[in-house]
């Protein structure tokens, strides 16, 4: 992806940024808090401009900076993300809900109108949209961070290379790396887990395989994963149903594509077999 | 009645704010009603997944309080599985929520509510935030910081990271406590126990100065709702249930966690997303209670540690054995993070928290699960049903801003009604209904604006309905 120098030639001032909140658990945006020791040299380098919705911006749009965390699912959510990529120059996407759909994104696969009865007793006053939907899918996204949450060094390493007008040094290999630098035993040669890491991007530097447990997919599709390598695997040597193969996929990243082309597959597979 | 309801863009258990206020023929405030408007469908797509996937999945609701949903969630797959998990892993559990505690009260008291009470409820909004605080008291600020730090260190040692750890399973946890990071853990302790004490007595030596809003904010008898332990002490992991009225008089006691639909009973508004919890016996509006550190202090005998308990025998010189004003809330708050320290430093201290022996391993043996553990907020309900593969057919939560809903109404109502006066609304009204939500520190997404205002939306109607005045912020 191009990532281009920030233009502040004409301006003395510092960038300024902005942090956006869409359908989401707030998680991405606390990482950003939680940079405790390098938080002042942000709010040094950078101006923050509007964060966490405050209402009055004490700062009127352009931005040089939006971070958006969340998915669209709802009609006035819709309509806000198309501002808020008028109003900054660069836009990036902090998080699972912003860059597939998020597990709200469950819903996508199903009737909308069920979930409302089933959770309000006066459904007709919930104004939602049928899908929750990635930023992308609404407006160019400059640059996508993944995770559920992000990483924080990830995230600090985004808003450093932003700053310096470089391109983030984001791995998308997959997880299996992370995990035999660490010298981790694999979990699903060890101890037969269905593990999703040979197809998930890295980034959380292998904190499931760490604690003995299998891969769950929070940094979403590597570059060009291998489904069916896994998914052979996963339902041969493990006999992993379809079923089991199809909720492993969907979780906070199932919207997005490969995981959900397979995912669809073995959906598929399963209604064949019932 | 104001007839639309919109969805706010948060949407999921919290939202942003939304308040509306009905004024009567006399121009006065009638009725005051918090809204909340979320919507992502938790209870729904959780159906026909694996119960083992829960902890994980449920602690996506909320990335504020990530681990209260954990520890709810484990807990009623742990009941799903029927198994009674180590002893050790109790404990490990508790060190873990007990660092959530220490954390989000620290957030609570320092980030967002100190400033109302240091800088003043009039002072400039652009001043009354956490950087008006650094200026005014650069000491408190930095106290604030270091002690929820000290909180999220132990989350992230125990669990991986701080948000949506990975550690928590039905069942116990994942990997023992090595020697190491209990050290870590327990160097921290001294300095986390300072600054709690500290605190507390500061906050002690300005009481007298808010008189005025603790005989204001949100002050009504209602029934207090909480979990405790055998002893009827502290425990924010694992307990009863127990309900006290205003008169310290015990209503219920005892209750198993399963057994909670006969306490509590659901009432729904077409206002607002929340649902209305309630006290069953009492029935529907009748049976308002509360839930939170306030409410905890008044349910439990004792907090079972030396120092909390003494700070809690002042508290109740001062307030009385059931004190009912909201504003307690902060106070009550400092109480649970010196109990919150003492009692991890206690539980690090046994010989056997190292213990290998962390994780039951059981495939499902019951069909239903109820999980009820306290959050820094109030107690946290997780029900499930699952079928004979294990796989999810029902959920239901009630998490404690849901608690506090009617409390929560009550409150504003009384700020209002003393405050708001004719047609429109003025910012020093604006204030204090900020700050009477706050005492609640309603898990909403505005919980987490330590760097802005509180997004809030006040709009008037009059006796017909009609829309007078609408007033962001």
């Amino acid at each position: 992806m191009p990532v281009q120098t920030i233009t502040r030639k004409t301006e003395t001032a510092k960038p300024k940024l902005a942090v956006y909140k869409f359908s989401s658990c707030d998680g991405c945006q606390l990482s950003l808090l939680n940079l405790e020791d390098e938080l002042l040299d942000i709010v040094g380098a950078v101006e923050i401009a509007y964060f966490l919705e405050a209402r009055r911006a004490e700062q009127p749009p352009p931005y040089d900076i939006g971070m958006v965390e969340g998915s669209i699912s709802t009609p006035e959510e819709a309509e806000r993300i198309r501002q808020v990529r008028r109003d900054c120059k660069y836009l990036v996407t902090i998080g699972a809900c912003a860059t597939s759909g998020g597990i709200q994104a469950l819903r996508n696969w199903a009737d909308v109108d069920q979930y409302k009865q089933y959770v309000y007793a006066h459904p007709q006053y919930v104004a939602s949209l049928e899908t929750a939907t990635p930023i992308a899918t609404h407006v160019f996204v400059d640059f996508e961070l993944r995770g559920c949450p992000v990483n924080a060094r990830q995230l600090l390493e985004l808003i450093t290379s932003l700053l310096k007008g470089r391109k983030p040094n984001i791995p998308n290999y997959s997880l299996c790396i992370e995990c035999k630098r660490r010298g981790l035993p694999c979990v699903m040669v060890s101890k037969g887990e269905p593990c999703l890491g040979p197809i998930t991007q890295a980034g959380c530097g292998a904190l499931c395989p760490g604690c003995h447990r299998a891969c769950y997919g929070c940094f979403g599709p590597m570059e060009q994963p291998n489904m069916d390598s896994l998914g052979h695997q996963l339902t041969g040597t493990q006999k992993r149903t379809a079923r089991e193969m199809k909720h492993m996929l969907r979780m906070f990243n199932g919207y997005l594509e490969p995981f959900k082309q397979a995912s669809d597959h073995y959906e598929r597979q399963e209604k064949q077999n019932a | 009645m104001p007839r639309t309801i919109t969805i706010d863009p948060v949407t999921r258990i919290e939202g942003h704010a939304k308040i509306t206020l009905q004024l009567g023929d006399d121009g006065k405030v009638a009725d005051a009603q918090f809204h909340v408007t979320q919507f992502r469908g938790f209870e729904k797509f959780c159906e026909g997944r694996p119960l083992t996937e829960m902890p994980s999945l449920m602690a996506r609701i909320c990335g504020i309080c990530p681990v209260s949903h954990l520890m709810a969630s484990a807990k009623a797959c742990d009941a799903l599985l029927a198994v009674e998990i180590p002893p050790v892993a109790v404990s490990l559990r508790r060190i873990m929520n007990l660092a959530q505690f220490v954390q989000s009260h620290a957030l609570s008291f320092f980030h967002l509510s100190s400033p109302d009470f240091l800088l003043g409820m009039d002072a400039d909004p652009a001043e009354r935030n956490v950087y008006g605080l650094i200026r005014k008291n650069p000491e408190l600020a930095i106290d604030g910081v270091k002690l929820r730090k000290f909180g999220q260190e132990i989350i992230a040692l125990l669990g991986g990271k701080r948000i949506h750890p990975a550690w928590v399973v039905p069942g116990g946890v994942n990997e023992p406590l090595t020697t190491e990071r209990r050290d870590q853990i327990l160097a921290a302790i001294p300095e986390a126990k300072a600054i709690a004490l500290k605190t507390i007595t500061w906050f002690k030596q300005s009481l007298d100065q808010y008189q005025e809003i603790i005989d204001n904010f949100a002050c009504f008898p209602s029934l207090h709702l909480s979990i405790a332990d055998e002893q009827n002490k502290l425990n924010v992991y694992n307990g009863n249930l127990r309900v006290v009225d205003k008169d310290a008089k015990v209503l219920a006691t005892g209750v198993k966690p399963a057994d909670y639909h006969t306490l509590i009973g659901e009432a729904v508004e077409n206002w607002t997303y929340l649902k209305f919890p309630y006290y069953k016996p009492m029935g529907y509006p009748e049976g308002m209670y509360r839930v939170g550190p306030l409410a905890r202090l008044n349910v439990i005998d004792s907090c079972g540690t030396p120092l909390a308990d003494k700070e809690l025998a002042e508290f109740r010189q001062r307030f009385g054995r059931v004190p009912q004003s909201s504003f307690l809330f902060h106070y009550a708050r400092l109480i649970e993070i010196i109990f919150g320290i003492e009692n991890m430093q206690k539980l690090l201290d046994s010989r056997d928290i190292l213990d290998p022996f962390v994780r039951a391993r059981a495939r499902p043996n019951r069909r239903e699960g109820v999980g009820v553990s306290e959050a820094p907020r109030g107690t946290l309900i997780h029900h499930y049903k699952i079928d004979d593969h294990g796989q999810m057919t029902f959920a239901n939560l009630i998490i404690a801003t849901g608690h506090n809903n009617l409390a929560m109404s009550r409150g504003i109502k009384q700020v209002a009604q003393h405050f708001v006066d004719g047609n429109h609304l003025t910012e020093g009204m604006l204030n204090r209904v900020e700050a009477v939500i706050r005492c609640f520190d309603p898990c909403l997404s505005c919980s987490t604006h330590a760097l802005g205002q509180m997004p809030i939306e006040i709009s008037l109607h009059d006796a017909a309905g009609k829309l007078l005045d609408v007033a962001r912020r």
